[in-house]
């Protein structure tokens, strides 16, 4: 019976791989976004002018309705992954570690750490770590000396980010202890992950939490101070630095426009772009060549 | 339809003939086996899938003390999963024993009050956990200061399994022959006494049941728990935060890179969960039997 | 120590008014910055631009619903007629706990599940991105089946012997005793099974979000992607800041309000029941 089972969800996959050897570009594009209030959404419907004046004035996120919408950055690549006929955007840093997608190339550059340095590739944005006025907490000053460090910095460029400290100074451990809690968005994390790591090393006698929760939520957290540094992938609000938020940027990070492996498109310009995250085009082949 | 059956008003010759009567019977009973037969083959479906595509992925670095980006551990999840279990726990088991104890021994059955807890208790069974979500961030993370921490997310868990402990305790008690009591009462025994003593030990293994059931449910819930006790990946103390399993696939679900692993996850939650099946089933038939 | 018992009993009654005042409390302000009305009936979801319209999400919950409950209802309640009056014991000794086994998968393997099987193969067959309402509620509809497979067993066994032999002793089969008088003797029983059922679907979250595709507008068809109360809570509780975070607190209330009708709706058939 299990045998028999298995053998119909093997048969039904290679099915299914099967029907998607062939790319038929008359197919409807999947357009998956990110979650409203996402930073890297954010920043993406900003660079790409999907957000435009509406008439009263205001900014306003025409992001396609139809789009599959789904709340983390890692999610948009499984999706993708999964779907030849998706398009997808994230955070380049978490798009570079991984093979099973690939980034398009907009108005014809490639998105890489050189591009993104010397302004070519169109779409970036500074990855922010949050406190509440100036850091105080000795543990957390240290710790931000360490990411602004060459060590820290070396973290940062190999996580597939821009440094913003080039000629930076090298660390030595000042050997604190203690806990301490860094939350905030979900493109941030994998790095502060490695930057955790790595610093636990040097310090082993710190601890630091890692939360991914979200940009909004992690410049909440740094000023009700929940967490001791709050992350965000976007720049802060008025409202938010009117509260007395204060954002140092540790890297920049592009945003790659990603597509399938066996998706036969790989040039896209960024009105094109604009085009598919408002609607307006929605089968591949409008905007294949 | 059992009226109709009954109304004189209608003519004879419209009741079904005999033939039809068994041919539509027949059908409803092909639905019947048809219908357990999907039930079945779902289960199979979900579970043979999962332990397939989990299985080859467990690999001891998955069970290694600390986890880190490469070996995606699960130990701590694993950990913290039983600290959060046992913790909620000892809050919902006592308070759930002898809330069921009351309503079963003490109160008089159909008052006021006691209609009042099981509309409640009732009320708790159904609210949605993404409700408990925002109402253990509101209540424990943010007014009483917890922050994002494990006894954050077992006091809201707690709550969400009372009700389960509440009523399967007084089902248990209730379910105890009142000639028991008699007897105890008889001899001259207290009614303290007599409930602890005489009408709460057979009642136990009913009581256990309940008990595993909860502990099904906390390591499965995860919307409760990804803000009040977190997504840290460690293994936490009472006061700090960390993911426990449920989560902590969740998560892996969300980081492309992890699929394998989180198949892997998934496994080892299922294997929980048909542990904690098979050993209320046994309880269950042990209770049977005596019955 | 009656005291204590009976304060313990009574923390069910207080932890339900700690949570209505908790939700309430947090989430009645943003009713004063905001209309109630258009927070109900807007079909508009943009928070950035403080427009906040749940119309779609308390459609798309029901939708989502109904159809699992279409699906999942008549192959619980067949499932359970089974269970009490046909199958074979070593059947049912197998079955019971499959049944409780369903009951126990976490809903966040249900999802994942969903995620990698159901949406690839909604896609294969359908196209477009595979997530959809159809999906969410064949997925659901798995997960509903326990909770009304079980009510219903209990009430069709709960049925006295004597309507069962009465029909046979007038001459009726096996199979239309069954189902002409123990089933409909079994009725409101069944009956809140399902609206149990219904209400874990509508509180569904975590395999939800996996599977649905989220789109905060009005749902189309089937095939289309919806967004749930439940999800539209989780989703963007971790970007949420300010008003936009007040907003999901009240779509908490909203689903708590609905949760607590179909509850109230619940306890009426009981009584119903006892009554009859």
């Amino acid at each position: 019976m299990m045998k028999k089972l298995l053998a119909l969800i093997l048969a039904l996959t290679a099915l299914s791989a099967f029907a998607l050897a062939e790319f038929d570009l008359s197919q409807t594009i999947a357009v998956v976004s990110r979650e409203e209030g996402s930073g890297t959404r954010g920043a993406f419907i900003e660079l790409t002018g999907v957000q435009k004046k509406n008439d009263e004035g205001k900014d306003q996120d025409y992001t396609y309705a139809e789009a599959d919408f789904v709340n983390g950055t890692s999610l948009v690549i499984t999706t993708v992954s999964t779907n030849p006929a998706a398009i997808g955007y994230a955070s380049l840093s978490s798009v570079l570690l991984n093979d099973t997608v690939k980034s398009i190339r907009i108005d014809g550059v490639e998105p890489t750490t050189e591009n993104i340095l010397n302004k070519t590739y169109p779409i970036a944005r500074p990855f922010n770590l949050v406190s509440k006025g100036e850091l105080t907490n000795p543990l957390a000053v240290d710790f931000m000396n360490f990411v602004m460090s060459k060590q820290g910095q070396e973290v940062v460029a190999e996580d597939g980010l821009v440094p913003v400290n080039q000629e930076a100074a090298e660390y030595t451990a000042a050997n604190l202890s203690g806990l301490l809690v860094v939350g905030g968005s979900t493109s941030v994390a994998p790095v502060m992950e490695l930057l955790a790591e790595a610093y636990t090393e040097l310090n082993p006698e710190v601890e630091v939490d890692v939360q991914s929760t979200g940009s909004s939520a992690g410049v909440t957290g740094a000023l009700d101070e929940t967490y001791m540094i709050g992350m965000a992938s976007r720049e802060l609000k008025d409202s938010e630095i009117e509260n007395g938020a204060l954002a140092v940027a540790i890297g920049i990070d592009g945003i790659a426009v990603i597509n399938a492996l066996d998706n036969p498109v790989s040039d896209l310009t960024l009105e094109q772009v604009r085009q598919i995250y408002t609607g307006e085009v929605t089968t591949w082949d409008a905007v294949a060549k | 339809m059992t009226n109709q059956a009954l109304s004189p008003a209608r003519p004879v010759h419209q009741v079904p003939t005999r033939h039809r009567l068994r041919l539509g019977s027949r059908i409803l009973k092909a639905l019947c086996w048809l219908a357990g037969l999907i039930t079945m083959s779902s289960l199979v479906l979900i579970v043979v899938y999962v332990l397939a595509r989990g299985i080859p992925h467990l690999k001891p670095s998955m069970f290694a003390v600390k986890y880190n980006s490469r070996n995606v551990s699960m130990l701590h999840a694993i950990i913290n999963t039983i600290t959060m279990t046992g913790l909620a726990l000892m809050f919902s088991v006592p308070v759930g024993v002898m809330g069921g104890i009351y309503l079963a021994e003490y109160a008089k059955p159909g008052s006021r009050l006691v209609r009042m807890i099981r509309v409640t208790a009732e009320t708790l069974a159904g609210i949605p956990s993404i409700v408990y979500a925002l109402f253990g961030q509101l209540a424990f993370v943010i007014t009483l200061k917890m922050g994002i921490s494990i006894l954050s997310g077992a006091l809201t868990l707690a709550i969400m399994t009372l009700p389960l402990v509440l009523r399967q305790t007084e089902e248990s008690l209730l379910s105890v022959p009142m000639s028991y009591r008699e007897g105890s009462f008889g001899l001259g025994a207290g009614k303290l006494r007599t409930t602890l003593r005489i009408v709460l030990p057979p009642a136990t293994l009913g009581i256990l049941a309940s008990v595993l059931l909860s502990i099904g449910r906390i390591s499965g819930e995860t919307a409760a728990l990804i803000y009040t006790s977190g997504t840290a990946t460690r293994i936490a103390s009472l006061g700090k935060s960390g993911r426990t399993l449920s989560v902590h696939l969740y998560q892996l679900q969300q980081e492309s890179r992890y699929t394998d692993e989180a198949f892997a996850v998934a496994v080892v939650l299922l294997l929980i969960v048909i542990i904690m099946n098979a050993l209320s089933s046994f309880i269950a038939g042990k209770l049977s039997k005596k019955g | 120590m009656r005291g204590l018992f009976l304060a313990s009993a009574c923390v069910c009654v207080l932890a339900v008014f700690f949570i209505s005042a908790f939700l309430f409390v947090n989430g009645l302000p943003f009713f004063a910055k905001y209309s109630a009305l258009d927070f109900i009936t807007g079909t508009e979801w943009a928070p950035l631009r403080d427009v906040f319209g749940i119309l779609p999400m308390i459609v798309g919950s029901f939708y989502v619903t109904f159809i699992a409950l279409l699906i999942g209802a008549p192959i619980g309640v067949f499932t359970a007629i089974l269970l009490a009056c046909f199958a074979p014991k070593p059947v049912v000794k197998v079955m019971k706990p499959a049944v409780a086994l369903l009951a126990g998968i976490p809903s966040v393997v249900y999802g994942f599940f969903g995620l990698m099987v159901l949406v690839p193969l909604s896609r294969t067959l359908f196209g477009g991105t595979g997530k959809s309402v159809l999906v969410a509620s064949v997925l659901l509809s798995i997960m509903v089946l326990p909770t009304i497979i079980q009510t219903s067993e209990a009430a069709i066994r709960a049925v006295p012997q004597s309507y069962y032999e009465g029909s046979l002793a007038l001459g009726a089969t096996h199979e239309s005793s069954v189902f002409r008088a123990v089933v409909p003797a079994a009725r409101s029983g069944i009956i809140s099974g399902i609206v149990l059922g219904l209400g874990r679907a509508i509180g569904e979250t975590m395999a939800i979000i996996m599977v649905a595709g989220n789109n905060p507008r009005m749902p189309g068809n089937i095939l289309s992607g919806v967004r749930t109360l439940t999800v539209n809570v989780l989703m963007e509780m971790g970007y949420a800041a300010d008003v936009h975070l007040e907003s999901l607190i009240a779509t908490g209330v909203v689903l708590f309000v609905i949760v607590m009708a179909i509850n109230f709706l619940f306890s009426f058939i009981t009584r119903k029941r006892i009554a009859q």
